[in-house]
């Protein structure tokens, strides 16, 4: 397994954005939804490092997919704390 | 790519995701996401991807916009 720097950075921004979207510091779902996006952006440098197009292109797709299902749901929450 | 600009990319790289997670206020985060996404831009062209970075860039502002929608409900 090649250690690339992509994957390196990629892992970093993995596991600081775990540990941010589980301890938040405002607990209210949009601070949530938007640190979501952190391990995202590592799981995207990690699918770079392996040099797979479609996965890349797909998991971009799906990612903002994802945000806009869960923008709908919170929206029609009645209480959104 | 030269190690020095690839050191750079990254560490602007982790202070987006730092700073995405430490600021409390949702505008900053969101300035901080795009932060992020900029770090993460020259990395993909190096490898080449240079549609995938288009696709990017085209489809981050889409999940912004889908996020500014919940804003107006005001800081709970």
């Amino acid at each position: 397994m090649n250690m690339t720097p992509e994957f390196i950075i990629g892992v970093i921004i993995l596991i600081i954005g775990t540990i941010i979207s589980a301890f938040p510091g405002r607990r209210d779902y949009l601070s949530r939804l938007i640190n979501l996006e952190i391990p995202a952006f590592g799981l995207l440098l990690i699918a770079l490092s392996f040099d797979e197009t479609l996965a890349l292109l797909t998991f971009i797709a799906v990612s903002t997919l994802s945000t806009f299902v869960m923008v709908l749901v919170i929206e029609r929450t009645e209480d959104p704390v | 790519m030269n190690e020095i600009l690839l050191l750079i990319f990254g560490g602007i790289a982790v202070i987006g995701a730092l700073y995405t997670g430490i600021s409390k206020d949702p505008y900053h985060k969101l300035i901080a996401i795009g932060l992020l996404a900029g770090a993460v831009m020259p990395l993909l062209i190096d490898r080449g991807y240079v549609d995938i970075a288009a696709a990017l860039a085209l489809i981050l502002p889409l999940s912004t916009i889908f996020l500014l929608q919940l804003f107006h409900r005001g800081s709970p």
